[in-house]
């Protein structure tokens, strides 16, 4: 450890504890609050199960939400990605769609929610909405970085052939750049149902509704017993999103290598 | 052994309306400094089997890739069939599915199967919707499927890109490139890294092919030897300038440049390539 690295690691001490005293993030009163977790435990234990179904389906309804609004997004960022491409377009052609898609990026999806809310009323549809916007410009992004980053080689080697654009985007970068899409899009609905699970928070459907409203009503162990349901949830997809990976990914990576001194 | 015999700028004539390829006094550089290329005459006729051999950086994929308009000179004239090679010319770009280009890395597509790698040669007489759709006219599957058992590929239609081994994978792009119906075949160091029996199957099936589609070869080459049992024309590159140029006829070899070099010195390089 050299007095160099010590000054660095004293200066990020002593700018946390000011931070935190100024946003009054107090350990002690987090130690104090331990023993309400246990109210909240007690609380939950005796919530009567029928709200069990309501909560999974409540939970059903997220992942529908998100569903829906991971392949919009999906179907609507694959066409945005080739022409974000710095790779297959000019820099007239790349630069607008990239503003455009790094404007859609800078709103998290419950800012999107709120906005939708207040176009289309609330309930499901607006948290939808939220969902296709934040992943048209989170997918179109990695895409086109994956669509970048393909080997230029057959690029260079089909172009030379003669072939159209649409010909070279269906037999070369589709090909080259969908094992990485795959993944992303699991990765993509992974999120997003944690995402529409908070939607509810502003109205726009989901769980979440139901979460905010016992918090309004202090019944948390109500709330907790669906918050309980999200966490299984996130859990299990987690856990299939990575045999999916493991199953069709992993096998389909290996490189060609073929390269000359 | 060839016996190599010199004569002085002989049997060798400039006129003739046959030339597919021209390049007079051509200059290129990657960097706007250095020229990886500097004064290159050549002048190919048509249906000739024609090497390039030289060095590791002398400039022979340099030379391909301004044949096939990816690159272009810094000085100098290109003519293709009296059409000068750019992307963005539009003559030009109307003839780039008559040359079959092959690079060093070949440029396969690696996760689709050895049926559409090869498809992909018959791409600019296809419509779009066949294409997008990848519904392919009768007589193009025929025709992939001759060549493939051409290049000897048979059974191995549906087999993705990357799973085949380094001869198979050039046999793929070899069958991509006769698939667009060239007039000219330009291949870069295709064969290199192959042992000597594959080597020479896929030398002789591009000679075969050649002979029979009329094609013009232009083939890069690392090692002498098998540039002078498979062309009938050598041109030797060092530092990027054509230093000597060689008919092969039958047991001879001819230079036909001014020949400022002797025996030894073709012996000397000669005897250079073949040790690597
Ligand atoms: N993409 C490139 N950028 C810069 N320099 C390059 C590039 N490709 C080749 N060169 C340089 O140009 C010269 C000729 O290269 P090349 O034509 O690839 O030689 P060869 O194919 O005979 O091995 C070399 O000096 C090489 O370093
Ligand atoms: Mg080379």
């Amino acid at each position: 450890m050299t007095p160099k690295n010590n000054i660095i690691i004293g200066i990020i001490v002593a700018l946390v504890i000011v931070a935190s005293y100024n946003v009054d993030a107090n350990p002690i009163e987090f130690a104090e609050g331990l023993p309400n977790l246990a109210i909240v435990v007690e609380e939950m234990l005796s919530v009567e199960p029928k709200y069990v179904p309501t909560a999974l389906w409540a939970m059903f309804e997220t992942i529908q939400m998100a569903f829906i609004g991971t392949v919009v997004g999906t179907a609507i960022a694959l066409p945005l990605s080739m022409f974000a491409a710095r790779n297959l377009n000019s820099k007239y052609v790349y630069a607008p769609v990239r503003a455009l898609l790094a404007a859609i990026r800078t709103l998290p999806s419950i800012l999107w929610a709120i906005l939708f809310v207040i176009m289309v009323g609330l309930g499901t549809f607006a948290g939808v909405l939220a969902i296709v916007m934040y992943t048209i410009g989170f997918v179109a992004k990695l895409q086109y970085e994956a669509i970048e980053a393909i080997d230029s080689d057959p690029v260079d080697a089909v172009s030379s052939i003669g072939v159209s654009k649409l010909q070279l985007i269906r037999y070369v970068v589709i090909p080259e750049s969908a094992s990485h899409l795959l993944s992303q899009i699991l990765y993509m609905f992974d999120y997003n149902v944690r995402q529409t699970s908070i939607l509810g928070l502003v109205g726009a459907g989901g769980i979440g509704f139901y979460i905010i409203n016992y918090i309004k009503f202090f019944e948390y162990g109500k709330a907790a017993v669906f918050m309980l349901v999200v966490l299984a949830t996130v859990l299990i997809i987690d856990w299939v999103s990575v045999k999916i990976r493991d199953k069709y990914i992993v096998k389909s990576q290996h490189g060609m290598e073929v390269r000359a001194k | 052994m060839k016996q190599i015999q010199m004569t002085q700028n002989s049997s060798f004539s400039l006129i003739s309306t046959n030339k597919i390829i021209q390049m007079s006094d051509v200059w290129t550089s990657y960097d706007s400094k250095n020229f990886a290329l500097e004064g290159i005459n050549l002048s190919i006729d048509r249906g000739t089997n024609y090497a390039i051999v030289g060095k590791s950086g002398s400039g022979k994929s340099t030379l391909l890739k301004l044949m096939n308009g990816m690159m272009v000179p810094s000085k100098g004239t290109i003519k293709i069939d009296y059409v000068t090679p750019n992307m963005n010319n539009k003559k030009f770009k109307k003839m780039m599915h008559t040359i079959g280009y092959i690079p060093q890395s070949l440029g396969l597509v690696k996760n689709i199967t050895v049926l559409e790698n090869i498809m992909i040669g018959a791409l600019p007489r296809l419509s779009t919707i066949q294409s997008l759709l990848k519904r392919f006219p009768e007589h193009e599957v025929l025709e992939a499927k001759r060549i493939i058992s051409l290049v000897g590929l048979s059974g191995k239609e549906e087999r993705k890109a990357y799973m085949l081994s380094g001869g198979e994978k050039r046999r793929v792009a070899i069958a991509r490139a006769l698939m667009q119906k060239p007039n000219i075949l330009l291949a870069d160091e295709i064969v290199s890294e192959l042992d000597h029996v594959t080597a020479h199957e896929i030398m002789n099936l591009i000679a075969d092919a050649q002979k029979r589609m009329n094609l013009t070869a232009i083939m890069v080459h690392h090692d002498m030897h098998l540039a002078l049992e498979f062309a009938n024309r050598v041109a030797v590159i060092k530092d990027g300038r054509k230093i000597l140029e060689i008919g092969v006829e039958g047991d001879n070899i001819v230079d036909f440049q001014t020949g400022d070099l002797n025996t030894e010195e073709i012996m000397e390089m000669y005897a250079d390539d073949s040790k690597k």
